[in-house]
């Protein structure tokens, strides 16, 4: 499905172990390699199952280059749809999203039904003997998978199994979806920060060593603050979860995939988490809604995490905080990132009514704390296209890492040990045969 | 703000509900306002809003999105404004570093109901931004209750609905 340009250019030369040319943040015809080699290649995220919950559901997406509708069929299942009319190339649903049991094209009005199917060709007379309907349903993504409601896709017909790429990474997405005592959570496709900021995609990644310096006004704000009842990160603690002298970790897992890991860390504040919820009603239902649904310890360990896995899956998925977050690569110095606020399932509206103000106070283009991230990401995309000294260290912690049972590698929380995860993974990509 | 406006009471589009003077004192407590806002005078600003229970809402993804079920782009209550304020002071705020320059125009003002001393009054606005080399071009209406005090006009709440509220958007590191 996927064409592989042939480049001529040493990809694994900017790429070393302890350091990255900045190139690959800035160079347009690297950028268009990307898409090819690893938007077109690798699983990509494309949408949690619960956006499109009843038959005629369909939210469109873009997955590189292509743009996807993902519909969910008469038969319940999912489908993922090249949005491009099977006769002359026209997009036949510009509708981001919606309800709708066929699909018509207003080209020449060919229409297909929500699996895909070519139901309706304008005169067809006009067409020989040898024309079959059934030859011409709209292509369909080759591979699809899913994890606890987690859908992803590969443009690729053939590679890694999705089992594979998840890899030891699933635990974390079940810290997300646990945190609903009946184990289910939805993202709503109309609820979600759409932003956007003039710097390379792969800034974005999971960085532990950044925020003192770029979210100073916030940690100010918060030493002001008598509690942090209500605080903007949910799980921050007046303990500072970004010493490296916390029990929190960096992670950096097989596939690119990487985390800020702060189980450890939060453990030990289960009690105090526990006490600020039952200061209400529908706080005292939710814990005690947890302990029956997995017992007194799990449900403890799943309170003081906060459904927070600080989950990064390479290349276009963190899980940070409340929120999915879908990162969209537009050119070498422009990126979109959306942020979806998880609902969870099971819980008092006024739970998930908390959720959403902790969400909108630290994210979103006018909120206290993505704002600087996005401000420090275009500073350091005017920086990078000054490439006299062109290397881009991510050497921090290199002599301190050690590695887990699961596989994974980990660091001080401040430690690199993310980013050279994501850009090893990087490199596997860009100059695989 | 066109879907309110077009809704509007008879009396409101015809005669209208306030007297011309108090239409023109109307505009020109707008017109400071926006003045205030472009000149990134915050604790003017802040001075216009009056009581405990203000509201100041910027709706995400639809311009009724309801705060319970969906998320806002501010949606601040007095405390969740006063520590808006203080990051906007805040050297440390980056996004906000350098200030953007800003200037908009005011039109449209319709006041669209009067009760007691609070009127509710449509408004919309173009604005024009440069910050960093980069020049946006932002559109919003507003929605505002008003109290008419002895002091002049204070906000009561205020609803702004960004024309580019579903739209990728880039930080937004001014009020509106």
């Amino acid at each position: 499905m996927t064409t592989l340009i042939a480049s001529s250019r040493d990809y694994g030369a900017l790429v070393k172990e302890d350091r990255v040319h900045s190139s690959i943040f800035t160079d347009e015809q690297i950028f268009q390699d990307e898409i090819e080699r690893i938007f077109h290649r690798t699983w990509l995220f494309a949408l949690h199952e619960s956006e499109i919950p009843k038959f005629g559901d369909f939210k469109r997406i873009q997955l590189g280059r292509f743009p996807i509708i993902v519909t969910r069929d008469e038969n319940g299942e999912i489908q993922l749809l090249i949005n491009r009319c099977r006769h002359r190339g026209a997009q036949v649903c510009e509708a981001q999203r919606g309800n709708a049991k066929r699909f018509q094209c207003w080209y020449h009005g060919w229409t297909y039904d929500s699996k895909g199917d070519l139901v309706g060709v304008t005169g067809p007379e006009g067409y020989d003997k040898n024309f079959e309907a059934e030859q011409h349903a709209l292509a369909k993504v080759p591979r699809v998978g899913s994890y606890r409601g987690f859908v992803f896709a590969s443009l690729a017909e053939e590679g890694m199994s999705f089992d594979e790429y998840l890899g030891p990474t699933k635990k974390f997405f079940d810290m997300m979806v646990d945190s609903s005592p009946i184990g289910e959570v939805e993202v709503r496709p109309g609820v979600v920060n759409k932003t956007m900021y003039r710097g390379n995609w792969k800034q974005i990644g999971m960085d532990g060593y950044h925020p003192h310096y770029v979210h100073m006004s916030v940690f100010k704000i918060f030493s002001k603050r008598e509690s942090t009842t209500g605080s903007a990160v949910g799980a921050l603690h007046l303990e500072d979860p970004f010493a490296d002298t916390s029990l929190s970790r960096t992670r950096g897992f097989p596939n690119g995939h990487a985390c800020l890991d702060f189980r450890e860390q939060r453990r030990p504040h289960a009690a105090t988490a526990i006490e600020e919820l039952e200061r209400s009603e529908e706080g005292r239902q939710y814990v005690a809604d947890m302990v029956a649904a997995h017992g007194r310890e799990r449900a403890e360990e799943l309170v003081a995490w906060h459904g927070d896995p600080h989950l990064g899956l390479f290349p276009n998925l963190q899980l940070i905080h409340g929120h999915v977050r879908v990162v969209i690569p537009i050119s070498p110095g422009e990126t979109e990132v959306l942020m979806y606020p998880v609902f969870l399932k099971g819980v008092e509206p006024g739970i998930n009514a908390k959720r959403l103000r902790a969400h909108e106070a630290f994210y979103g283009p006018a909120a206290a704390g993505s704002p600087d991230d996005a401000e420090i990401f275009e500073r350091t995309q005017r920086g990078l296209l000054a490439d006299a000294e062109p290397w881009v260290l991510l050497s921090r912690g290199i002599e301190r890492e050690q590695v887990d049972e699961d596989g994974s590698v980990t660091a001080c929380i401040s430690d690199e040990v993310t980013q050279r995860a994501q850009m090893q993974e990087w490199k596997r990509l860009m100059t695989a045969r | 703000m066109a879907k309110q406006i077009v809704n509007a009471t008879p009396e409101a589009l015809g005669a209208g509900i306030l007297d011309i003077e108090t239409q023109l004192r109307l505009e020109r407590f707008l017109a400071y306002e926006a003045a205030l806002m472009d000149e990134h005078e915050y604790d003017r600003w802040m001075a216009l809003w009056s009581g405990d229970d203000i509201t100041y809402w910027v709706p995400c993804n639809d311009d009724d999105q309801d705060p319970s079920t969906g998320i806002a782009i501010i949606y601040d209550d007095r405390s969740n404004l006063n520590e808006r304020m203080m990051r906007l002071k805040d050297k440390t705020a980056h996004a906000y570093r350098p200030r953007a320059r800003l200037v908009r125009t005011i039109s449209g003002v319709v006041p669209l109901k009067a009760e007691g001393d609070e009127l509710e009054v449509a408004s919309s606005f173009v604005l024009g931004e440069i910050r960093v080399g980069v020049q946006n071009i932002w559109f919003g209406k507003c929605m505002y209750r008003l109290q008419d005090t002895p002091e002049g006009f204070r906000i009561r709440s205020k609803k702004v609905m960004l024309l580019n509220n579903d739209e990728a958007m880039p930080n937004l590191t001014f009020l509106v």
